[in-house]
């Protein structure tokens, strides 16, 4: 061992590869998020529902991608997990849109995430990505503006629309995150550390749920973010794991989008605290664990 | 509901001889209701880690903690890779028993640094690996730490890398050893107190790192048995003021203790928390249960 005592703290954090400090990881969006679930058609039912079209697989696997205007879903039928309720979908990573996805990943793994392993994952592609909560993983994509990560390993359905619109204006608003008994303090921690998320202040609220801790991403331009909610189980005991347990999608008329999607087949819960209103409506439970909110987002609002 | 008078108190696996299952049983017979466990007793055990965390999760008791990364913070670039190499591999370990605390001791490295910025920089890294498998990281100052010898310090560096899930092991024997004054114990805030391990030894003083080093491995006792049960009942106390209603370990190396049938040992640890629940701290005592109405 050759390093003196002397010179033994010479060792300096790496400077962050951004000169923006508001936004270290050039954070510019959400490129995909992608489900696991052993039974991809019926999955595949409800999203279409949810206004999002079939249009690519994947050329080797059972990988499927879901497009409605801006927003990706990318269905996996082969990550399960073995683990119990393995037959419900779950959401199994978030894609974020960065400037260099490998600086990103370099980034947050110098400040303690975990790298995860080097093969490549579902998406048969290697792209760098860190282990989120409850075993899902966040992606960084850089490859999304004039060639996406879907024209190497996707083959497009002939007859589907390359870019489907957008049902009532429908874009990508966040996704709630169950958490344990007091660890949103933990979590909050976590996303401001290795993704300059900030938490927002205690009256600004989105959405129709009451509770939770809300964290806001960086984003270039304003308007591309997206917000994480962190939700603590009611009873001081509880069972349920930590998860992304649901996708928020901001529309910028919450009551004309709901009847949209009525029309399309969705029922919205309708009970207690939840029932649609101006700032936000929560669809029934499908297949056992997919649920999606709509977030009144315009404007200014859009995270 | 009622507790035992014993159920804030646990004992360490390393003070008891014998195979993990046997140390098991015989805490929970002594009436112990958590075990505080050292990664020799899964890496070590003949039928492998599973088995290992099997016999834990199959005794009943709960894991207070898992003990105990060393050397880890301050060290230039490639002893700092490897070192978070093995930190991941303890952080498993301690996830796989359902454990909630790893305890980190404060370094004693001549490799390491002595900036505090680094040191906090390190514990707050290991505290973001720990986070999402659910694990609180206790840093604990040993008395022989090289740049971090006293709980003061290891506050200060607990404060400087402000993490929730990163706070404070304090370790008795070490305050005794390093004759720090209690009173700076007021200077704590007890929701960042993660882990206390109690112990006492025989004699007044351990100058040299040295003593402190051979005294810590070899001679420690169970409180109540050694030569400062004044000190450690006003350290049990001032942590009750404070608001510490966490766990209390029993962090007794003895080599005679080892030595001897550990249902005796168990019980000797027995009468020490008796002595902690009812003399020192007065617990409320348990609600009588009436008799058994059927047969």
């Amino acid at each position: 061992m050759s390093t003196s005592p002397g010179r033994a703290g010479s060792r300096e954090p790496i400077p962050p590869f951004s000169t923006d400090a508001a936004n270290p990881l050039g954070i510019q969006g959400v490129e995909f998020i992608e489900f696991a679930a052993s039974r991809p058609q019926a999955l595949g039912r409800v999203l279409a529902m949810m206004g999002f079209e079939l249009v690519a697989m994947h050329r080797s696997r059972e990988v499927a991608l879901y497009r409605q205007g801006d927003m990706n879903l990318v269905v996996n039928a082969t990550a399960t997990t073995g683990m119990p309720h393995d037959d419900e979908p779950r959401i199994a990573a978030i894609a974020l849109r960065v400037g260099d996805a490998q600086a990103a990943s370099d980034h947050v793994i110098e400040r303690g995430a975990w790298g995860t392993s080097p093969h490549p994952g579902a998406m048969e592609l290697n792209i760098p990505a860190v282990h989120g909560v409850g075993g899902s993983r966040i992606y960084f994509v850089d490859r999304w503006r004039d060639v996406s990560i879907y024209d190497v390993d996707f083959l497009p359905l002939p007859t589907a629309q390359r870019h489907p619109p957008a049902i009532a204006g429908a874009h990508w608003f966040g996704i709630v995150q169950y958490v344990g008994v007091d660890r949103s303090a933990d979590w909050t921690a976590f996303y401001r550390e290795l993704f300059a998320f900030r938490e927002l202040a205690g009256g600004e609220r989105f959405g129709v749920l009451p509770r939770g801790t809300l964290l806001r991403s960086p984003a270039s331009p304003a308007g591309a973010g997206f917000m994480i909610q962190l939700v603590e189980p009611r009873q001081l005991v509880s069972s349920e794991r930590e998860m992304f347990q649901r996708i928020g999608i901001g529309v910028p008329d919450v009551p004309a989008a709901v009847r949209q999607f009525q029309e399309r087949g969705v029922e919205f819960l309708q009970a207690g605290g939840v029932q649609p209103s101006a700032c936000g409506a929560v669809t029934r439970t499908y297949l056992g664990s997919v649920m999606f909110e709509l977030v009144r987002s315009i404007g200014d609002d859009r995270p | 509901m009622t507790s035992s008078p014993l159920s804030s108190f646990g004992m360490d696996t390393i003070t008891l001889a014998g195979p993990l299952e046997t140390k098991l049983a015989v805490m929970k017979a002594a009436g112990f209701s958590q075990v505080m466990l050292k990664s020799d007793d899964l890496c070590g055990h003949p039928q492998g880690v599973d088995a290992a965390q099997a016999a834990v999760r199959a005794s009943g008791l709960r894991t207070t903690g898992f003990q105990v990364l060393r050397d880890f913070e301050g060290l230039p670039a490639p002893l700092h890779a490897y070192k978070i190499e093995i930190a991941k591999a303890m952080l498993r370990l301690c996830a796989g028993l359902g454990g909630d605390v790893l305890l980190v001791c404060s370094s004693t490295s001549p490799h390491a640094s002595e900036d505090r910025e680094h040191l906090a920089r390190d514990l707050r890294k290991l505290a973001m690996l720990a986070l999402p498998l659910g694990i609180r990281i206790a840093y604990e100052a040993l008395s022989w730490g090289r740049t971090i010898n006293e709980f003061p310090d290891a506050w200060d560096i607990v404060c400087r890398a402000d993490c929730p899930n990163l706070g404070l092991g304090i370790d008795a024997y070490h305050l005794f050893a390093s004759a720090t004054p209690l009173a700076r114990l007021d200077e704590l805030v007890a929701e960042k107190i993660f882990l206390v391990q109690l112990s006492d030894f025989m004699w007044q003083h351990t100058a040299s790192f040295e003593e402190r080093k051979a005294t810590a491995r070899s001679f420690r006792v169970f409180p109540g048995e050694g030569v400062h049960s004044h000190e450690l009942s006003e350290l049990v106390l001032r942590l009750d003021a404070l608001g510490y209603r966490g766990d209390y370990s029993f962090e007794v190396f003895n080599d005679d203790y080892v030595n001897l049938p550990p249902p005796m040992v168990a019980e000797r640890a027995r009468a020490s928390a008796l002595w902690l629940a009812e003399d020192v701290l007065r617990l409320p005592a348990p609600l009588p249960v009436g008799p058994a109405v059927a047969e």
